[in-house]
């Protein structure tokens, strides 16, 4: 009898839910991501913005502090739009820094390499793989945009009341949306950016240009053309719209509100069809 | 020798002129160069329709228009006044606008824009239930006006950005990027002195940056030329010094590709992620002119700022950091300004070479 | 001129990662091949004669010349190295053409130097597609090419077999050989150890690092002394034969053949039994052949690099 029938069997066991495989991804790839001591000591300076307003909101709740002090003082921080405004910026920011570290590795290498055809030889979808991939980034970022955002505004309710919760419970939607399409479009870029090129560092160069060079020809578009419509090329411009609309600031932003959101889906279906097109098994060169 | 180096640096160029230069994972760099084309370009048919929307509107008023006629209009004044002293608008646009009078409770402002022209000039005036509310006198581009744009858009996106990062993918492609692909051990195991290699690798890619981007120059200028009529741009290139600007704007070029290009090809064979001192290089060159006289000697944008032929004014109401980035506040003369920029690139050229001499290939590692 | 490659005292450590430790060689002219397992220092070497990394201690020469003089080196040395990359965007003839083109050479000569090599390699027809298109065969095969085209006196070959069908290995194998016949050194390594016997003069055994063991195979084997070696002899009264060998102290084994028609000896003094064997064919023992089985480069690689395998 041959070897493999005498003692092989194949795997009899339960098995992991399909829905969840593409998680699979995000647990290998955070076993390497903090391996940087850079990058690791990054993400947790990340926390420091947060960890700061924490402290103003107890402070500007708790003016007796100030007497320990011989200070007499008021309410020194509004708990409105603006201050989440400031934060999300704050926060995006340091988010930007944080996927040019970690998102060039995570496409490039498999499609340098040849390891996407490993991957894909597995019952794992070019969508699953994607989604892992996109995961890892997701993750990651969520942790230092909206999760902590959300706990200063929770913080801030048990601080205020039920009903200062009850009338601004829009600023933690306002907080997570805003969050979010920040971060997937961080994610979708840098992937996208990652596929194409298939080096680390240039997906790393490219996310870079992308930004600032978009916001250099931004300036440029509105300069030549006598318009306002050039900032159509600066993403985080963009971003910035949109979190003004949600978090009903008053003034005149440069573009429509629907304009931006419409800008930024139309970049995100870019990104995808970009990743669709390079994230395929095998390459045929003629 | 020299006769076998200089062959051997013509066949390095022929190289990676094969190899690199025209392959897809460059397109996003002519991209770069060919933007600010396509924006002047974008200028000039939006202008030229423009100037075409100008010219029927003023053939639709009751009588001719004049900038006199323009400069009467003023806020606060009634439809009624307007249209008794400039007649019928040719055309307008109305509509209602919300706006928001109580926490949960909107208005309808009704509006209108009339838009009126001499065949040069445009007014519009903007009125809000019934009452002039805001009016804008648009005179159409010049040539003096768009010199200064380009100067602006050539000083801040194109130097800054689109060369810095048009260079860095290029001249980073050169070692950095042929150790990612395994096959910079093809050129060391070939009987040519590593520094007659280096020389070659870079010349290649100076080649390549130049001709991407002074193309782009010429081609801009002309987009932005092509708008005028002949007079205008003999005018312009003869008597005011419009040639001498053209060839210095192509010079900076050519001078930004010979700096960016040394500074990037030695960030590729010191660093092995290329990006971190790109960053920093790019935060530096930025903060220039806030930095001390020695160390902005140390910077590109430095001797390349004092070599343009257009210095951008000042607008008054700027805000202080954006005028301190416009403004030259030590400019230094041309031959310093070229003399540096090449003494930089090629001692940093020379750092380069001590590296490439003692460069060893473990691809494993990277 | 020498005509050596001199290794003398040559160690390269990657941090605290020993690649190859005090390494002394001369390697001759003919073909010398490599032997030894994956991480033995193999590649090491062969980079460090091509001065693509540089030793952390010791020299090297080729001829009379080192790996920093690649402008003198190159020009004698061609090198196949086990990376399987080639440059973006050519086809197989613009890669041999345009690396030939960094020697100096006008087009035509490198046009003429180009296509001899590929033909070496019989690759005419697929000479014009884009190298990212090959096999992996072509891919070995063009590069093999790419490093014999400029007819380098010393050829450097990391695992030149790699990939390749078994017709073509004869093909490749003959040229090797053609070209030691013309003096070149030929310094190949292999894991396909028949084939290493069959083509080599000499071979070079490493393992962690070291040099194991250095020179012609049988002259290797016979330094083995606590392997006794064992001889296969075929004859008409193997049992007799047997009862006759096993009065000599030096015989330490024999097996009768399975088919029973010959004798499997073991014995630490060879010499010694050849010269038994002489005498026993006098006494009217019928013998046909005699003839050592383990002195092949399996067998030493087995007794060297195995058993230091095995007591790590």
């Amino acid at each position: 009898m041959a070897v493999n029938k005498r003692t092989y069997r194949g795997y009899a066991g339960a098995l992991t839910p399909a829905w969840s495989r593409f998680l699979v991804l995000y647990r290998f790839a955070r076993r390497t991501q903090f391996r940087s001591k850079v990058q690791t000591v990054f993400f947790v300076l990340c926390f420091f913005f947060p960890l700061l307003c924490l402290l103003g909101l107890y402070a500007n709740s708790h003016l007796s502090v100030f007497s320990f002090l011989g200070q007499r003082a008021g309410p020194f921080l509004d708990i409105n739009g603006s201050f989440f405004l400031v934060y999300l910026s704050v926060q995006s920011a340091l988010s930007f820094i944080l996927t040019a570290f970690i998102g060039p590795g995570l496409v490039s290498p498999d499609l340098a390499n040849g390891a996407l055809t490993l991957y894909l030889c597995r019952p794992l979808s070019r969508t699953e793989y994607v989604l892992g991939k996109l995961s890892v980034l997701l993750i990651t970022l969520s942790w230092i945009t909206w999760v902590p955002g959300l706990v200063l505004f929770f913080v801030q309710g048990s601080l205020s009341g039920w009903q200062w919760m009850a009338n601004n419970i829009w600023l933690a939607n306002a907080i997570l949306w805003g969050s979010f399409v920040w971060i997937l479009l961080l994610a979708m870029l840098s992937l996208a950016l990652s596929a194409w090129v298939k080096w680390r560092i240039a997906a790393g160069a490219l996310l870079l240009a992308t930004f600032f060079v978009g916001a250099g020809f931004a300036q440029a578009v509105n300069a030549v053309l006598r318009t306002k419509q050039g900032y159509l090329f600066d993403i985080s411009r963009l971003v910035s719209i949109i979190w003004q609309g949600l978090l009903r600031q008053r003034g005149d932003p440069p573009l429509p509100v629907a304009e931006a959101w419409i800008a930024v889906l139309v970049l995100a279906g870019l990104c995808l069809l970009l990743l669709m097109r390079k994230i395929k098994a095998a390459e045929v060169i003629r | 020798m020299k006769e076998l180096w200089w062959k051997q640096v013509r066949a390095v160029i022929h190289l990676e002129m094969n190899k690199t230069f025209f392959a897809k994972r460059g397109l996003w760099i002519y991209l770069l160069a060919l933007a600010p084309v396509a924006l002047f370009l974008a200028h000039t048919l939006i202008e030229i329709h423009s100037q075409g929307v100008r010219h029927q509107m003023s053939q639709k008023t009751s009588r001719p228009l004049t900038e006199q006629d323009f400069s009467s209009i003023h806020s606060g004044m009634t439809r009624d006044q307007v249209v008794k002293l400039l007649g019928e608008p040719p055309t307008s646009h109305m509509g209602a606008r919300r706006v928001q009078t109580g926490p949960h409770s909107f208005d309808q402002n009704p509006f209108e824009i009339m838009r009126y022209s001499d065949g040069r000039s445009e007014l519009i005036v903007s009125l809000e239930k019934g009452a002039v509310s805001g009016v804008s006198i648009s005179s159409g581009t010049s040539l003096g006006e768009d010199t200064y744009i380009f100067a602006g858009v050539f000083q801040f996106f194109f130097l800054r950005l689109a060369i810095f990062f048009g260079c860095l993918g290029i001249f980073m492609n050169l070692f950095r990027g042929e150790m990612l692909d395994k096959s910079l051990h093809f050129y060391l195991l070939a009987p040519v002195r590593r520094e007659v290699l280096l020389v070659g690798k870079y010349l290649a890619g100076w080649l390549a940056a130049t001709v991407i981007f002074t193309t782009s120059v010429a081609l801009q200028l002309i987009a932005l030329l092509s708008l005028y009529d002949s007079n205008v741009i003999a005018t312009y290139l003869y008597q005011n010094h419009g040639w001498s600007q053209v060839i210095a704007y192509l010079g900076v070029t050519i001078l930004a590709c010979i700096g960016y290009g040394s500074i990037f090809l030695a960030a590729g064979l010191l660093f092995r992620n290329p990006i971190v001192p790109a960053v920093l290089v790019l935060i530096w060159e930025a903060a220039n002119p806030i930095l001390p006289a020695l160390l902005k000697k140390f910077s590109m944008i430095y001797y390349l700022r004092s070599l343009c032929p257009v210095e951008i004014p000042v607008d008054p109401g700027m805000p202080p950091l954006l005028a301190l980035l416009i403004s030259n506040t030590e400019p230094i003369s041309a031959y310093i300004a070229v003399f540096g920029l090449l003494t930089v690139s090629v001692l940093i050229l020379a750092g380069s070479m001590r590296r490439v001499c003692r460069l060893e290939i473990n691809y494993t590692t990277e | 001129m020498s005509n050596q490659i001199v290794f003398d005292n040559v160690s390269k450590f990657y941090g605290d990662v020993l690649g190859v430790n005090r390494v002394i060689l001369s390697i001759p002219p003919g073909i010398t091949s490599l032997v030894g397992p994956n991480g033995s220092g193999k590649t090491t070497l062969m980079n460090l004669m091509t001065g693509l990394i540089r030793p952390s201690r010791g020299h090297i020469r080729i001829f009379d010349m080192t790996p920093d003089q690649p402008e003198r080196l190159f020009r004698v040395v061609g090198y196949c190295s086990q990376f399987d990359a080639l440059p973006k965007g050519l086809s197989g003839y613009q890669f041999v053409y345009s690396y030939l083109m960094l020697f100096g050479y006008d087009a035509t000569t490198c046009d003429e130097l180009t296509w001899r090599a590929i033909d070496l390699v019989g690759l005419r027809e697929a000479a014009h597609r884009k190298a990212a298109a090959y096999s992996k065969g072509m891919r070995q095969r063009i590069r093999l090419a790419q490093s014999l085209a400029h007819n380098p006196r010393v050829l450097i070959l990391d695992e030149p077999l790699n990939g390749l069908d078994p017709l073509v290995r004869a093909e490749t194998i003959a040229l090797f050989r053609s070209l030691a016949k013309q003096g070149c050194h030929v310094l190949l390594s292999s894991h396909v150890l028949h084939e290493v016997d069959i083509i080599s003069d000499q071979v070079i055994l490493m393992s962690g690092g070291y040099v194991i063991a250095e020179g012609n195979i049988q002259a290797v084997r016979s330094e083995i002394q606590d392997q006794p070696m064992q001889i296969l002899i075929r004859c008409d009264r193997p049992s007799e034969l047997a009862s006759r060998v096993f009065r000599e102290d030096h015989v330490v084994e024999v097996r009768v053949h399975n088919d029973r028609r010959g004798l499997l000896i073991k014995t630490s003094k060879p010499d010694r039994f050849y010269l038994l064997m002489n005498k026993i064919a006098l006494d009217g023992i019928r013998i046909e052949s005699v003839a050592p089985i383990d002195d092949d480069v399996n067998s030493v690689y087995e007794y060297l690099i195995g058993t230091e395998e095995v007591t790590r």
